[in-house]
């Protein structure tokens, strides 16, 4: 029979290891986690391009590929309210003023598809927080 | 003794070389910036584009682009002295329809100077420039004003496929309108107007002033947003014997200028909207004509921003561009006959940039 | 009795206050939500120069019948404005515009409602020499008595170190430049809510006009308010159409008429103020430029309950009717700022706007709210 001391390297081994599951993740659920996004940046690409104000604009009309938004810069100062703020609360100033609309609450899933489409859009370009 | 620049020119488009001139032969011929003997009577036209009104319904437009046109026509009766005519660029309704072209002639008819008519996409793709043709004007022409021939290209044509394609005329338009449109088609002159342009343009001397009107840019800037004309350089092979020409353009909603050879091109402004330079879309290849200092960035806390008109001048066969912007510094371009290229009168040097001028 | 003592002594303290001759420096404290006062090289800013400026602001002897001073329009009790829609200069004549108060001009980049004038010390020299303000021909006189006048004499020496005969009409200028940079104050309500962190400052009927002052109304696009400071103005220039129906059918032959004394050399300060219909062309005076008829500059909404009428020609009499004039659109024209367009306020909206706006009144200038007309 083996003294203890042969076993308990093995046995300390077997306890410190974690085991295979928890966090981890496998290449299909990047796959599958990529789709999603992809959908609600289509969505947001759909939303981009249509007239959601009262007035026939769409954001695509002044941003045609999202091009001038900037999200990158953000947050940063925005002379249209008086303080530092988000891009979801430029984009609602954008379906207020310019597309006389409704805003979007901060949180919905229509905001988060813009963003996803916007800062696709802008994917690769490092952040500049605060730059006007 | 020095060869005149008349006598330069015309040997070098008897042997058909592109018309660049060496340094040195400009510095003999002119001494330092002095502007060849001018063969017309100079003048001044006004320049409006790009309006974009748009139906909502019944009597409705959308303000802000009503509101713009509003502004060009009233500043325009005000110059004084008057302009002799005015350009109208093109995009005149947003979506071609009936109620919008009705809309923007009954604004344009309180303009007291005559009026010469360029159409853009906007206004053609709904019906294929059906009602264009029958109640504003042809969709292509010339015409000659003291001694400059003026040629006015429908310059937003496209393949027949393309046209084909779609199943409803609305669809069509809606797909011709989007500016960013993966499924979009490059916009061309085609055969049949080449064809026109070059018997058109046979009957003048190398040394006639000539002015091409267009929608589109009749040089290639940027394929995807259509800043673009794919047979540009067949359009340019039959303008290259003239000794001056320049290209007045629309569509692009931006200070924008060029030479190539011997053609100036000026991009004019939108009454509507201002758009992004193609350098700020990182995703495909760009590139913006290296002479063009960049207009103010729009702000667009004001709606105004980034918008106007433009009063030209054409003396001496060139042309200088008085940009009229709204809510921000008016610029002048004007051609340069010592270095054969338009310049900024007060920002061209690189130190003279100002920061609402950087694009990104 | 207690009521009536009380009032009393707040009269009599407002009135104190005024008469006092209190000039100082700028306090911070009097300073909260606004920046440092814009101070030019060339005139340091010094408590010897605004003493003194205010003594030549108050000065009747600089004009042609001696009752006109800068303090005829722009009285002290009256917030440095006058109440009138339309100033009244010497011998009672009629200008075309509204007297802008002096209370903070210090922060614009240009003086005059067409901002014609670059600096505070330009902006003082004209009304003197105006036909229909001081009357005056040339500003010798002023030089001359300023150059003979024993107490003057004293002052230039202290505030200049100039002998009297060095005096020039700048130096004039200067001190009543000088005097007009102490006539600042931020510090009201609305301040100290915003920048003071004090939370109970502004009622709830204020604290809702001032989200609608940055959203709904957006106001704020050219009335700016931003994260340490708020001038509540853009120095800008702006068409809201006020006053345009003068103008609007004869535009043409106005603009010609004007094109025409303009190459006759005529000034543009008596122009501007003699003939409405001129004075209607706003910031296109200054500039020849087509763009800029009918705009005016953006004015501070500071102390704005203190100085009624309202709008360059004084047009607007209750803040009640500037709200409402916005809510309309103001008045559509072609040349209307790109900006304004219907609000569709609720009147509760209205209201709370109002109770905002007149929690704009610093503390500095609270008793003055009793002397409004």
């Amino acid at each position: 029979m083996k003294s203890l001391k042969t076993w308990l390297p093995a046995l300390t081994i077997l306890a410190l290891t974690p085991l295979a599951q928890g966090d981890e993740f496998t290449d299909e659920d990047l796959k599958r986690w990529q789709a999603e996004y992809e959908k609600v940046m289509e969505k947001g690409e759909k939303l981009f391009h249509s007239t959601l104000g009262s007035n026939k604009v769409s954001c695509d009309q002044c941003h045609p590929n999202g091009a001038n938004t900037h999200p990158e810069t953000y947050p940063k100062f925005q002379k249209q309210l008086g303080k530092v703020a988000t891009l979801r609360e430029m984009i609602n100033w954008c379906l207020k003023n310019p597309l006389q609309g409704k805003p979007l609450p901060l949180d919905s899933d229509e905001m988060i598809a813009l963003e996803a489409y916007i800062t696709w859009e802008r994917r690769g370009v490092p952040l500049a927080p605060g730059k006007h | 003794m020095a060869v005149n620049r008349r006598q330069f020119l015309q040997r070098m488009a008897a042997t058909g070389v592109a018309a660049t001139l060496p340094f040195s032969l400009v510095e003999i011929s002119w001494g330092m910036g002095k502007k060849p003997t001018t063969e017309h009577e100079s003048f001044t036209f006004a320049y409006i584009s790009d309006s974009h009104l748009t139906h909502i319904k019944g009597n409705q437009f959308t303000r802000n682009f009503d509101q713009g046109l509003r502004k060009a026509i009233m500043e325009v009766n005000l110059m004084s002295p008057r302009p002799d005519f005015v350009i109208y660029g093109g995009d005149l309704a947003q979506l071609g329809k009936r109620e919008e072209l009705d809309h923007g002639l009954e604004l344009m008819s309180a303009l007291r100077p005559p009026v010469h008519w360029v159409t853009g996409e906007h206004d053609f793709y709904l019906d294929m420039g059906k009602f264009w043709e029958e109640k504003i004007s042809p969709l292509y022409y010339s015409f000659d004003h003291k001694g400059v021939h003026f040629v006015v290209l429908n310059s937003i044509l496209t393949y027949e496929d393309w046209i084909k394609r779609w199943s409803t005329p609305m669809e069509r338009m809606l797909n011709m309108a989007r500016l960013d449109n993966p499924q979009g088609s490059p916009f061309m002159v085609g055969e049949s107007q080449l064809q026109w342009l070059k018997e058109d343009l046979a009957k003048y001397d190398v040394g006639t002033p000539v002015v091409v009107l267009s929608h589109s840019p009749l040089y290639k800037i940027f394929k995807p947003w259509n800043f673009w004309t794919d047979d540009a350089e067949k359009v340019q092979k039959l303008l290259q014997r003239f000794q001056r020409v320049t290209v007045l353009h629309g569509h692009v909603h931006q200070v924008l200028y060029n030479q190539i050879g011997n053609i100036t091109f000026y991009a004019m402004m939108a009454t509507a909207w201002p758009w992004p330079y193609p350098v700020s879309y990182v995703q495909k290849p760009n590139q913006v004509p290296k002479l063009t200092v960049f207009m103010n960035r729009a702000d667009p806390f004001h709606e105004r921003d980034g918008t106007g008109w433009d009063i030209l001048d054409m003396d001496s066969g060139a042309i200088t561009n008085h940009y009229q912007l709204w809510m921000n510094e008016n610029r002048t371009v004007a051609f340069d006959f010592k270095l054969e290229h338009p310049v900024d009168l007060k920002y061209q040097a690189p130190d003279k940039r100002i920061p609402p001028q950087f694009h990104y | 009795m207690k009521y009536l003592a009380r009032v009393a002594s707040a009269l009599v303290l407002g009135v104190s206050a005024v008469n006092a001759g209190e000039v100082s420096l700028p306090q911070k404290e009097t300073l909260l939500g606004l920046p440092p006062v814009p101070v030019p090289k060339d005139n340091p800013l010094t408590l010897e120069k605004a003493k003194l400026g205010k003594q030549l602001f108050e000065d009747k002897r600089f004009s042609a019948d001696g009752a006109i001073s800068c303090a005829h329009c722009h009285k002290p009790e009256l917030a440095f404005s006058d109440g009138l829609p339309v100033s009244e200069g010497i011998g009672g004549q009629k200008g075309t515009r509204n007297a802008p108060t002096v209370i903070n001009a210090a922060y614009y980049k240009t003086q005059f409602w067409d901002g014609r004038r670059p600096s505070l010390e330009a902006q003082s020299k004209d009304p003197f020499i105006n036909p229909i303000e001081h009357g005056l021909k040339s500003h010798d006189p002023i030089v001359q008595i300023v150059r003979t006048d024993p107490d003057y004499r004293k002052q230039f020496r202290q505030a200049f170190g100039l002998e009297p005969d060095r005096i020039t009409m700048d130096h004039v200028a200067q001190a009543i430049a000088s005097f007009e940079r102490t006539l600042v104050a931020g510090n009201s309500p609305f301040d100290r809510y915003q920048y003071g962190g004090d939370k109970t400052a502004l009622s709830a009927s204020a604290i809702r006009g001032l989200a609608v002052f940055r959203d709904k109304g957006r106001c704020v696009s050219c009335h700016v308010i931003e994260g340490s400071t708020a001038l509540f103005t853009d120095n800008q220039f702006h068409n809201l159409g006020v006053g345009f129906d003068k103008i609007e059918s004869r535009l043409p032959e106005i603009i010609a008429a004007y094109r025409q004394a303009k190459q006759a050399g005529k000034e543009i300060d008596e122009t501007v103020l003699t003939q409405g219909e001129m004075s209607e062309l706003g910031r296109f005076i200054v500039t020849g430029d087509t763009q800029d008829i009918g705009r005016f500059k953006t004015s501070t909404l500071r102390n704005i309950a203190l100085t009624a009428p309202y709008m360059h020609d004084g047009s607007l009499k209750t803040l009640e009717e500037v709200v409402d004039f916005y809510d309309k659109g103001g008045r559509d024209n072609p040349m209307l700022d790109g900006g304004i367009r219907p609000l569709n306020l609720t009147a509760q909206e209205k209201s709370d706007l109002v109770a905002f706006m007149k929690s704009l009144t610093s503390n500095r200038f609270a008793n003055l709210q009793s002397n409004k007309r």
